[in-house]
């Protein structure tokens, strides 16, 4: 070994250096000339004659000067570019293979580039923030009720930044809606609510103004709001004296202080248009500023350099305690937990999205083992050629360089097309991406995934090429060049190699296949599940009223009573309600309950359910169905007995032996919150997180007793939306010319779209598991039928001796099933074991669903059958007499 | 691999080079073939280039040293001599070459006797 590694350095110094060595070994050839035409002379030959026989002696200069150079150095570039010629010149003389080995290459590294360039861009890549390693997202959780991650009472964080030693910078945020008025239509504007270290926190300048000063997050201070450039480009149509100048948020002023350059994206990394204000400024969440409890602001925190994560959970935790300690009515049972706020906007994508990458990866196997046992088919018929160079000596490894750089220029062609493919398919993936997807416009083909492609292509030629070019350069001289066209004696090993190759493609085929099959059915059975409500004909619009003008919940009641009464006076607008949050269009709200009579929930084992706000005629619209006692009418006011109705799953959940109708629940938002409201009706069960997620408990209270700040409708009606859409804009108008409509959508669409991630990863997985079973099968018609082309001649003599038809395609089929069941016995346990993956992407089908994994396989042996088929039907038509000649 | 005969033979030409020059001490490239050719009684008649082959990768395992010098013409030659590594190799060699030899001539001998 040593030794090896010492002949290495030498070659490499020389390598360095190489003219030096060059005329060192020019000077010993011409002394050793000399001596030896020396010695001629002197044994009596003329100086001519022994000058020419000196030469003979010696051996070929120029030949002799090249294993010099090849013994001392490296290959040099031009060894590499005459193998790259001459492999140039070997693929333009078999076009066809060229093409199908290309091609396949191309579409497999184009394919994995493309996902590459998501994942990257998703998973990996650094948030655009400076130093983002070092940036975390601090929750407080309380493990024994399943609460993981929640935002922070303003108090607590104000504790928490000031006790802690452990972060540099901490700031917190929340979003919110605001309504933007006296530019052009009202719009709604998506506003991050923040405390002023936010941007000294992202270490970000302002392209224009300055930043927030901590006096502007101080109670009192002056309004002020800072843009973003898009914002300040599209909605204040880039405005060159907008600074210093006054907008008006939900009907209050602000002065514009600074504009956030483009690139600057917070909260989320992908909305471009908003605004930002001091948490003191806003209508709501100013209001909770001095309320200890309540868990509401996002808090995030740059780490000091050096400080480790388990150093930071230690502090974190002491922290913990201190709070339980000195507030224990609001901390007791609270933990502190940190999330890197790369994983944290990163969510639930991640497993998806590396699970695209394995498939992708493995098609890019199969495509790799097709094209090595194309290689070794090729090798077979090539096996003279290299015997008659083998004999012209040529060395081992010669060849298999030679071979080698085939294979290379093979992997770069492919390389290069795979890349022009992937630019191509990033443009196409980008419309397909699910717009939930984070980050999503960070996708790119840059350099680093085009170092990926190159890195890909490399290791995909050595994955081809290394086996069939070993094969080759070993194969026996004087066998090959006995065997005359080398077509008959192909050795047992190569062609165990290229059916071990085959049934390999057939078993990462059927991964592949069972992957897609499951995610295909979850998907069909996700779009017919029900969610609970008829979702045809509905329309849903958002009017979310100003708080600093309509600011008590009496003025929301009557906005929202006059609003529902006046859209229902439109013809064909009879149908229509108010709900808070709508399911599956709007987020959920989760709220704990006590049952009165019960004891309190306990610590781990509290009761929570899902909160709706509606007016009376919403399950009557969405067609939710009644399942005992009533629902909510004209006389459920808030002068009046608070009531309540539960799902049947709640009533199940909390009421297993009980009747629930009359049973007083305490619920509700402060100051309503320990109020009781009885029971008065149960509902059917509606999806309302997920069409694929089960429903859980829920409990509607009558919006007259429990209004928001926001009137959002719902409407059935047959006509079109965007009539739908007019009429609400008109009657809204009529009331206050300042209120905008906003997210004026169709139910229907709202689910279609919110079905998008298992949408998106059911087509890629789909695709890539037809291509794998293309590939596979072009696999076993090309083991097949070459086996049939060797085989000719036996084939011929059978026929000759009296063999029908039907027993030769038998022989062939045979071939075919072995090949194929081999693959699938392999298939199958590495489907079960890979399909685990898909686990919770899974819906309403289990991992290892036995229908699946039958019907794959049969699809599998008959796509395979069918391969094997073509090849066969040309064994039968083999005639004997042209067979025989053959030879 | 076992069927590379190239690899044998530069295997049997290092040896011989070893030899040489621990039984004659340094020599250069010239010399080095010329006894060869002696030795073996000019039965192995080979392009005298090719010692240098044996002679680089003889150099690159360390097992040789190469220096210039004068040679009894007073013309510069390079010389090469063995090293400590290359006598230990040798003597390695040798003995496996030893036996190999041993027991090929038995399975001659038995061969004829027949």
């Amino acid at each position: 070994m040593f030794v090896w590694i010492r002949a290495l350095a030498s070659r490499t110094r020389t390598w360095l250096s190489p003219s030096h060595v060059e005329q060192d070994f020019e000077h010993e050839l011409e002394t050793h000339l000399e001596m030896l035409t020396d010695e001629n002379i002197r044994r009596g030959m003329a100086p001519e004659e022994a000058t020419r026989t000196a030469r003979i002696r010696l051996g070929g200069l120029t030949q002799l000067r090249e294993t010099n150079r090849e013994l001392q150095g490296l290959p040099t570039i031009e060894t590499l570019l005459q193998d790259m010629r001459f492999a140039f010149r070997m693929l333009r003389k078999n076009p066809g293979f060229t093409a199908v080995a290309v091609l396949t290459l191309a579409l497999g590294i184009g394919a994995n580039t493309a996902i590459f360039s998501v994942v990257y861009a998703v998973l990996l890549k650094p948030l655009p923030y400076a130093e983002s390693n070092q940036l975390f997202n601090v929750f407080e959780t309380r493990p024994q009720d399943g609460i993981t991650g929640t935002g922070w009472s303003y108090a607590n964080f104000v504790e928490l930044r000031g006790q802690n030693r452990i972060f540099s910078e901490m700031a917190g945020s929340q979003k919110h809606q605001l309504t933007l008025t006296g530019r052009g239509e009202p719009s709604v504007v998506n506003t991050s609510v923040v405390t002023p270290e936010l941007f000294s926190l992202f270490g970000e300048k302002p392209l224009a103004g300055r930043m927030f000063f901590s006096e502007d997050g101080k109670p009192g201070a002056p309004p002020v709001v800072i843009l973003s450039e898009n914002l300040w480009r599209g909605t204040f149509g880039a405005d060159p004296n907008i600074m210093g100048n006054s907008i008006n948020l939900d009907k209050r002023s602000f002065t514009v202080i600074g504009i956030m350059p483009e690139a600057f994206r917070f909260p989320l990394v992908t909305e471009s248009e908003q605004l930002w204000i001091p948490l003191v400024q806003d209508p709501l969440f100013g209001s909770w500023m001095d309320r200890r409890g309540g868990h509401w602001l996002q808090v995030t925190g740059r780490l000091k350099p050096g400080v480790s994560i388990t150093q930071a959970q230690a502090e974190l935790d002491a922290i913990t305690a201190r709070l339980a300690k000195e507030f224990p009515a609001e901390n007791d049972g609270w933990k502190i937990r940190m999330v890197s706020l790369q994983e944290m906007i990163v969510g639930d994508a991640k497993s998806p999205l590396l699970v695209l990458l394995g498939a992708v990866g493995l098609v890019l196997l199969i495509g790799c083992a097709n094209i090595a046992n194309l290689l070794l088919t090729r090798a077979t018929s090539r096996a003279r050629e290299i015997a008659v160079r083998t004999t012209l000596g040529a060395g081992r490894v010669r060849i298999v360089r030679q071979l080698l750089s085939e294979t290379a220029v093979l992997g770069l062609l492919g390389g290069v097309i795979g890349v022009s493919l992937a630019y191509w398919g990033v443009r196409a993936l980008s419309s397909l991406l699910p717009p939930s997807l984070p980050r999503v416009n960070a996708i790119r083909v840059d350099n680093l995934v085009l170092g990926f492609a190159l890195l890909l292509s490399v290791i995909a030629s050595c994955a081809f090429g290394l086996a069939p070019a070993l094969f080759a350069a070993n194969s026996s001289l004087q066998a090959s060049l006995r065997e005359g066209g080398g077509r008959l004696g192909e050795s047992r090993n190569r062609r165990r190699a290229r059916s071990f190759l085959a049934a390999g493609e057939i078993a990462l085929a059927m991964v592949l296949l069972v992957a897609a099959g499951l995610l295909l059915r979850s998907f069909s059975k996700l779009m017919s599940v029900s969610p609970g409500f008829d979702a045809q004909h509905i329309v849903k619009a958002d009017i979310s009223l100003p708080q600093f003008q309509y600011s008590t919940p009496q003025q929301w009641t009557a906005f929202s009573d006059e609003l529902l009464a006046r859209i229902q006076a439109q013809p064909g607008l009879q149908d229509s309600a108010v709900a808070v949050p709508r399911p599956i269009a709007d987020g959920i709200i989760n709220l704990g309950f006590d049952i009165v009579g019960n004891p309190p929930s306990s610590a781990g084992a509290s009761r929570t359910a899902n909160y709706v706000s509606v007016s009376p005629e919403y399950f009557h619209v969405m067609e939710i169905p009644l399942l005992a006692g009533r629902l909510f009418n004209q006389h459920d006011v808030s002068s009046a007995a608070r009531v309540s109705v539960i799902s049947q799953a709640m009533a199940r959940l909390y009421f297993s032996n009980q009747d629930p109708l009359g049973k007083r629940l305490v619920f509700g938002f402060p100051p309503d919150g320990q109020v009781a409201r009885e029971i008065v009706g149960v509902v059917g069960d509606v999806r309302d997180v997920a069409l694929g997620r089960d429903p859980g408990p829920m409990m509607y209270v009558p919006f007259a007793q429990a209004p928001f700040w926001a009137a959002n409708v719902v409407v059935r009606s047959a006509l079109s939306p965007s009539s739908v859409a007019t009429a609400i804009r008109q009657e809204v108008r009529k009331m206050d010319k300042e209120l905008p409509v906003t997210d004026v959508a169709m139910m229907p669409d709202i689910i279609e779209a919110s079905l998008s991630q298992p949408r998106f990863r059911t087509f890629l997985l789909g695709l890539f598991a037809a291509m794998a079973l293309v590939l596979a099968a072009t696999g076993i018609f090309g083991v097949i039928s070459y086996s049939v082309s060797c085989r000719t001649n036996e084939i011929g003599i059978r026929v000759a001796l009296g063999a029908s038809s039907g027993a030769i395609l038998w022989a062939v089929l045979r071939e075919t099933l072995v090949l194929t069941l081999a693959g699938l016995a392999v298939g199958v346990p590495c489907a079960l074991a890979a399909s685990r993956l898909l686990g919770h992407m899974l819906f309403g089908v289990s991992a290892n669903d036995p229908a699946t994994l039958a019907a794959v396989a049969f699809a599998l042996a008959a796509v395979a059958t069918l391969a094997g088929y073509v090849p066969a039907r040309r064994a039968m038509r083999v005639d004997p007499l042209v067979a025989l000649r053959y030879e | 691999m076992a069927g590379d005969k190239s690899e044998i033979l530069q295997g049997t030409l290092d040896l011989m080079v070893l030899k040489t020059l621990e039984a004659m001490g340094p020599l250069h490239g010239y010399g080095i073939a010329r006894r060869i050719e002696q030795v073996s009684e000019e039965a192995l008649k080979i392009n005298q280039g090719t010692i240098y082959a044996s002679l680089v990768r003889l150099v690159q395992k360390g097992w040789i040293a190469g220096a210039w010098g004068t040679s009894e013409n007073n013309r510069k030659a390079k010389f090469y001599s063995i090293t400590k590594a290359g006598r230990k190799q040798l003597n390695a060699e040798a003995q496996n070459w030893e036996r190999i030899s041993t027991v090929i001539s038995r399975v001659l001998r038995i061969a004829e006797r027949g």
